[in-house]
Parts: C-alpha cells; structure tokens; sequence
C-alpha cells in the first residue's frame, strides 16, 4: 500500500513499554506477555499518513493508478476513500476533511462550494466521461439509443435496470436526464434497481441480477463481466465532467501540490487510457 | 398519522412485512438447529456452531455479499431456485426478508438453546420410559417447556429485522415500494438533499418501533418464564 515511515520515537517507545511489561513483578508470566504483545501491536506503524482524497467510486481504478505514481515520487501513499459523490459531500457536510474532493457532477462540487467546504479557486474540470447501457457479458442484447428506442420491451418481464439512485448519485440524475430525453422515464422508473453507487449497479450487471444497467463508459471498460450495449447520445444528458478542487480546511502548499499531480501530465495520461475524455 | 407521507408509510409498513416474514423463515431452522446442537452426539457439532455465529460477527455487508453470491441468479443455490420454482430473491421482499433472517438467526438460535437447556431431560426420559415416542415427546414436553425461548427469539429477531441495514441492501438492493425497509428509506432520505426532515420523522417511526419490539420481549419473557 506504498510507503510508510516510522517516527524515529516510535521504535524505542515500544522497546522500553515491552521491557517495563515483561520485567513487572505484579503478574504471571503469560499475562504479561499478552499485555506486551498488546503494546508493540497498538503502537502506531503509521506516523506519517498521506492525503486523504474524497473520490466518485467511477475514479476507484484510475486514482489508484495515479497513487502509484505518486508513491514513486517518494510522497507518503495517499487516502482513498471512493464512494457515491453525494455521499462524500455529505460526509465533508458533516464534519469530513479531505485534503482533494474529487466529484462525478458538478452540482454536488457546486453544493460543496455552497457550504465552503472547497476552496473555489483550486476547482477544476480536467476529465469527463460517456453514458453506456451494459448487460452481463453473456446477453445477446443489441439496441441503438435513439428517442424512439423501447427499452421497457428489452427489459423483459421482471427485469430490472441497474443505476445509481436517480435522487442523489451522479450517474442516476444522468440516466434520469438520457431515459427523459428518450421518452422512457415514467415507464422505467417504478423499473430501477436504485444502487447506492455507480460500482454496486456495475455489480448488480456483472452478477446477472440486473439484465440492463446504465453506468460510464469508464467502468464497462473495466469489467470483463459486463459488455457495452449502446452509448446514450450526448446530447441526451448534461455533459459529465468531473470537477477536483482541495478542501476548504486543508489548503495548504501539499494539499495544492497534490491536487497539480491528480490534474497534471501523468495523471491525464493514466484517466485518458482507462477512457475517460478531455472536454 | 398525518405526518407521513404515502411513500414513508410504505416503507414502514413493508419493514413490519419483512420482519414477520424473517421470523417466519428464520424460526423452523432455528428450532431445529438448536435441536440438533443441544442433543446430536455427532462431530462437526462445534462447526456447526460457529457457523450459525457469523453473522453475528460478520460485517453485514459481508452477509449481504455472501447471500448473493449464494441466492443470486448465478449463485449455486439461487440457480436452482430460479429453474425450478421461478423464484427470485434479489430485488423482492423475500430476499429482503431472507436477509433480516439470516441476520437474526445467530440470535434465535441462543434463545432457543438457552431455553433448551432449562428443560429437565428427567421429564423426557420420564415419558419416554412411559411409551412415548421422539416427535411425541418434542411436540408434547420439550417445545412447551422451551416456549418462553422460542417467543423470546422471535420477538427478538423481529426487532433485530426492522433495523437489518448492510445485509438487505447489499442483497436485495434499494426498491421502493418492495425492498426498501425503514433503514434503508433513512439512509436514502440521508444521502437525498433536503431530506433531513424526512429521515427525522422516519428515524422517530423506527425508535417507537425498537421500543415497542423490545418492550414486548420483555413483557413476553416475564410471563412466560415458570
């Protein structure tokens, strides 16, 4: 997981704690060498501890990538913590501190800015993304994505389309925005496998639950489990760009650095290869 | 009461369905696996045990994961259901109810073992000296004897079902109107902007419900106990 560095204090800390515990007088042998044990494990291996970055879960594979890199530039290994966009706002909403925000819209990164919560001048938009309609690798489903297209027959009796909940994930408003846009909204809606991101709805697909799903091109790229059945138009939903920008309690040179790295030649580089597109 | 929505009354009416329903499908193999671990000589006994114990211990999304793997459409045992008998569990309120159960076996099977063990096997033998057979003596002294067990089980993996989370929406996934419990109609409000209000009003819904469960196992053991 990259590197760590130990503290200089650390390693005698926890020498002279397993010396004082084992030279004890007080109690059995066995107790204390559960006790010492105790301590050498609970001393903190991590003293330095990298960034922490608030990721949409469509980045999981390219951020990881680019901490790769990161790493070999000899920085500390950075903190992902990927998740719906909406989520993450939330959690910077009630109290989270990432160093980079990094969102799927850019209404949450909008929301975010609301409630200073990133530091607007930072926020960027260097990558965006397409809208695809999956099926598990072993379907024979074939469609175009026009206005007139009948999903619902696709769907078959029972079927569900696997999503990002429409009310707060990205990839849910754009499937919202692509379904009304092809007159199949009020239809499919009661039809939806709400996911609460867009990786769970790429699961529900990968695992034959779900035999349609919408998510990005960037994730049905990645999954050997799940083939593209059609690209929505881009004019049937508001263009995806994923805005970064740092986190309003952590704005300092590091955290700036960082974020000129996650935007910068290399990184672009790792996103453009996984397909993700330059607006 | 006035001040839920039909979409919130929804959610707590499908999460008292899907609480009767855990306890309906969680208690017949609870019973006969404290059965069996209270009184099989077999080995494999401790195994068994510690089977019935991971969900206890277990993230539940974990559980829920497992489940799917297991009952999924491409899961060894879902497959089957699906070919034979048609019968889907993702996405539906018995994959949502088989969840909860699966989370509050570990649960009902203590109760009942717990029980169990306070009857005195003297009466068995005692009847089983006077002629009567296995199923006669389980049906006639040992399940009435371990009554307040059983319904103190019951009761409790109700109240555990209305707050089942990881392990339903993992498994049967975020459905209004089909799979979406109480817990999962919070979490939701949650992540929704604006929808404190509504996550409030549900979370009140969900403590009177706790309280009241659990009040009742109370109430229930008290009676029972001899």
């Amino acid at each position: 997981m990259g590197a760590t560095k130990h503290a200089r204090g650390d390693l005698p800390i926890s020498l002279a704690c397993y010396i004082a515990v084992m030279t004890y007088r007080g109690t059995d042998m066995r107790r204390r060498q559960l006790i010492a044990a105790a301590i050498v494990f609970a001393v903190p291996a991590d003293a330095q501890a990298g960034p922490v970055v608030f990721a949409a879960a469509s980045l999981t594979d390219a951020l990881r990538e680019v901490d790769r890199l990161w790493v070999a530039r000899g920085n500390p290994a950075l903190r992902l913590n990927f998740g719906a966009s909406s989520t993450l706002a939330r959690q910077m909403e009630e109290g989270a501190e990432p160093d980079v925000f990094i969102s799927a819209d850019e209404r949450w990164m909008d929301r975010a800015a609301e409630r200073n919560l990133i530091v607007p001048a930072t926020r960027v938009s260097p990558i965006g993304n397409s809208l695809v309609l999956i099926a598990p690798a072993d379907s024979t489903l074939r469609t175009a994505l026009d206005r007139g297209t009948d999903l619902l027959a696709l769907l078959g009796p029972g079927g569900r389309l696997a999503t990002g909940d429409p009310a707060h994930v990205p990839v849910g408003r754009y499937a919202r925005a692509a379904l009304t846009w092809m007159g199949q909204w009020e239809a499919l809606a009661p039809r939806l496998a709400r996911a609460g991101n867009v990786r769970s709805a790429l699961l529900l697909v990968e695992r034959g639950e779900a035999p349609l799903g919408i998510v990005y091109a960037t994730d049905a790229a990645i999954s050997p489990a799940v083939r593209v059945v059609g690209t929505f138009p881009a004019a049937s939903h508001p263009p995806i760009r994923y805005p970064f920008a740092v986190g309003a309690r952590r704005d300092t040179p590091q955290a700036r650095a960082l974020l000129a790295f996650l935007t910068g030649p290399e990184a672009m580089e790792v996103y453009e290869r996984l397909g993700f597109t330059r607006p | 009461m006035p001040w839920l929505t039909g979409e919130e009354w929804q959610a707590v009416r499908l999460s008292l369905v899907v609480a009767a329903r855990a306890v309906a499908m969680g208690l017949p193999p609870a019973l006969l696996v404290s059965l069996f671990l209270g009184r099989a000589r077999v080995p494999g006994r401790g195994l068994l045990n510690v089977l019935v114990h991971l969900p206890l211990v277990l993230p539940p999304v974990v559980v829920g994961w497992l489940l799917l793997i297991t009952f999924g459409l491409r899961g060894p045992v879902g497959h089957l259901l699906y070919a034979w008998f048609g019968i889907r569990l993702v996405f539906t309120t018995n994959g949502a109810a088989l969840a909860c159960a699966v989370t509050a076996f570990p649960l009902m099977v203590r109760a009942i073992r717990l029980s169990l063990e306070g009857v005195d096997p003297g009466l068995e033998d005692a009847a089983r000296g006077l002629g009567a057979g296995a199923l006669d003596r389980l049906l006639t002294i040992t399940l009435p004897l371990a009554m307040p067990g059983v319904i103190s089980g019951a009761i409790t993996a109700y109240a555990v079902s209305l707050g089942a989370f990881g392990a339903v929406i993992t498994f049967a996934s975020n459905i209004p109107g089909e799979t979406q419990t109480l817990p999962l109609a919070i979490y939701a409000a949650l992540q929704t902007p604006g929808g404190e209000a509504t996550a409030a009003r549900l979370s009140m819904v969900s403590i009177g419900l706790a309280v009241l469960g659990l009040g009742l196992g109370e109430w229930a053991g008290r009676k029972l106990r001899p």
